[in-house]
């Protein structure tokens, strides 16, 4: 599903980010990434997801190796994962439903085809009743479980999310999880980047821990 | 809330009231609109000068210095205005009393019982059939002949002058428009340009989340056409409303600047000023599509 050998990552002239990372997520496997504040975690996914080339290295992403791929064939690529970022970058200006409908519509959907599967999970994510909200008027909670149901909607073939329970309650980050966990058994490959310890103890799956700049496994699922 | 309720969300925001930039827009199309019209009043008047004039001939037969009973100007008119009625492609022919000649010079030099002791010219004024051919040079020897002292003045020199005039100010009206134009698409352009900066972060997510190049352009497209073109519209409408109401105060009597060309527009000619919201809008998606594109050239 997604190789990586020998990455490394500077931004400018600066200093390496990322030194030397390589692993491999095989297909439908359930991982988390951590590491202290500044360790390249945000970096490595931003890889992951194709926002930024490696500065040196080999990724291959779903049988793709990057460093040779045309850059017409990365929309097809990106439209295969769903992002759930930090910052949410939710678009102030669209209701939650519009919100969370936005991939599908990138991918060419009716919205009679997929106005259903939108409320139902934004139900799931507890926010039935605010489907015409927009986000400027959502709590921090609020707009992360939008962010979150946008990155599911479209059952990508990848899953990154960072740090997607730090601003909802416990009760709600566990049903979250169970949101990804449901995801990854319908064959999903998700990898999750959080400092939540109590969620990466319950979950029970594969961590991966950034030092430095530098992965180490800690544990295998 | 029902599917149907629900209006689905545009992929850009609406922006609400006019932004500025649209004002600068609409002020900018309703000066360009304004030179359009121009120019077209310049060509049409330029257009009105030279048939008042071509098509005309007058011929002049002066006194001669020593009056003789063979020789005078009576019968020198006489022999002329025969010449005149048996050259083909004169088309009418008026002899200009006395009493009119006295009348053009009376501007300058007054009603003055001295005017009549003036030896003035006789005057012939003869219009040509449209399309017919004088052969100028040989009609103004023949008329010599019977006349030695006539000439034919069939108003080249001052059609050459009124048309280098009419011809400056036209040009000199394209020269405006052009500028305006070129002011206009730099507005518009500029425009586009900030609007691009102000939904960067739009852009960025849309390419984050696989749109396709081609996606987002149409988005910002689109946008910006309908509201350049709308901008532009407003300002081209106000532009069309001077000329009607410049037209209409002539239609009531208000007379404009004597020698000036009557300053309302055709139905034709109004239609032109639509040309204004048109190329606006096309240079705007022109830009969008192209500063887009730029744009996502330079995101991984």
């Amino acid at each position: 599903m997604i190789r990586f050998e020998n990455v490394g990552m500077r931004y400018g002239p600066g200093p390496e980010v990322l030194r030397d990372v390589t692993f491999q997520l095989e297909a439908g496997s359930f991982s988390f990434l951590t590491g202290p504040s500044g360790a390249g975690k945000s970096t490595l996914l931003k890889l992951m997801f194709l926002a930024e080339p490696p500065s040196r290295g080999l990724i291959t992403l779903f049988g793709t190796d990057l460093a040779t791929a045309r850059r017409s064939v990365l929309p097809a690529l990106r439209r295969r994962i769903g992002v759930v970022f930090q910052d949410f970058r939710l678009l102030s200006h669209l209701s939650a439903f519009d919100n969370v409908a936005l991939p599908l519509r990138l991918a060419g959907r009716k919205a009679e085809d997929y106005t259903h599967d939108v409320e139902e999970l934004l139900n799931w994510v507890g926010l039935g009743d605010r489907l015409n909200a927009k986000p400027p008027t959502l709590s921090g909670g609020e707009q992360q479980r939008v962010a979150i149901a946008r990155a599911v909607v479209g059952q990508p073939d990848l899953l990154l999310a960072d740090e997607p329970t730090g601003n909802v309650d416990p009760e709600i980050a566990q049903r979250l999880i169970r949101l990804f966990g449901e995801l990854n058994r319908l064959g999903t490959t998700v990898l999750i980047a959080t400092h939540d310890r109590s969620l990466i103890e319950r979950a029970r799956a594969r961590e991966m821990r950034l030092v430095d700049g530098r992965l180490v496994e800690l544990r295998r699922a | 809330m029902s599917e149907k309720e629900r209006v689905r969300g545009r992929i850009l925001p609406r922006e609400k009231g006019a932004a500025p930039l649209d004002v600068v827009i609409a002020v900018m199309a309703f000066l360009a609109a304004l030179a359009l019209g121009a120019s077209m009043l310049a060509q049409r008047q330029a257009e009105g000068w030279r048939e008042g004039l071509s098509g005309r001939l007058t011929v002049q037969v002066l006194q001669p210095d020593h009056p003789t009973a063979t020789r005078n100007m009576q019968s020198e008119t006489k022999a002329a205005l025969a010449i005149l009625r048996g050259t083909p492609g004169i088309l009418t022919i008026t002899e200009m009393s006395d009493a009119d000649a006295e009348k053009l010079v009376e501007p300058w030099l007054g009603a003055d019982a001295m005017v009549k002791d003036l030896p003035l010219p006789k005057l012939i004024d003869a219009t040509i059939e449209p399309g017919a051919h004088v052969n100028f040079p040989e009609l103004e020897a023949r008329l010599k002949t019977v006349a030695p002292d006539s000439n034919v003045d069939d108003h080249t020199r001052w059609i050459a002058r009124l048309q280098s005039l009419a011809n400056t100010i036209i040009y000199a009206a394209y020269a405006v428009l052009l500028l305006i134009a070129l002011a206009t698409a730099a507005a518009v352009s500029f425009a586009t340009r900030a609007g691009l900066e102000a939904h960067h972060d739009i852009v960025a997510l849309l390419h984050q989340m696989g749109a396709h190049s081609g996606f987002i352009a149409r988005a910002f497209e689109w946008h910006y056409l309908v509201s350049t073109f709308m901008a532009s519209a407003v300002g081209a409408g106000f532009a069309a409303v001077t000329f009607l109401l410049a037209g209409g105060l002539e239609f009531a009597g208000v007379e404009a600047v004597p020698f000036l060309p009557p300053l309302g527009l055709n139905p034709q000619e109004m239609a032109w000023l639509l040309a204004v919201p048109a190329v606006s809008g096309a240079i705007a998606w022109a830009t969008a599509r192209l500063s887009v594109l730029a744009a996502l050239r330079e995101i991984y």
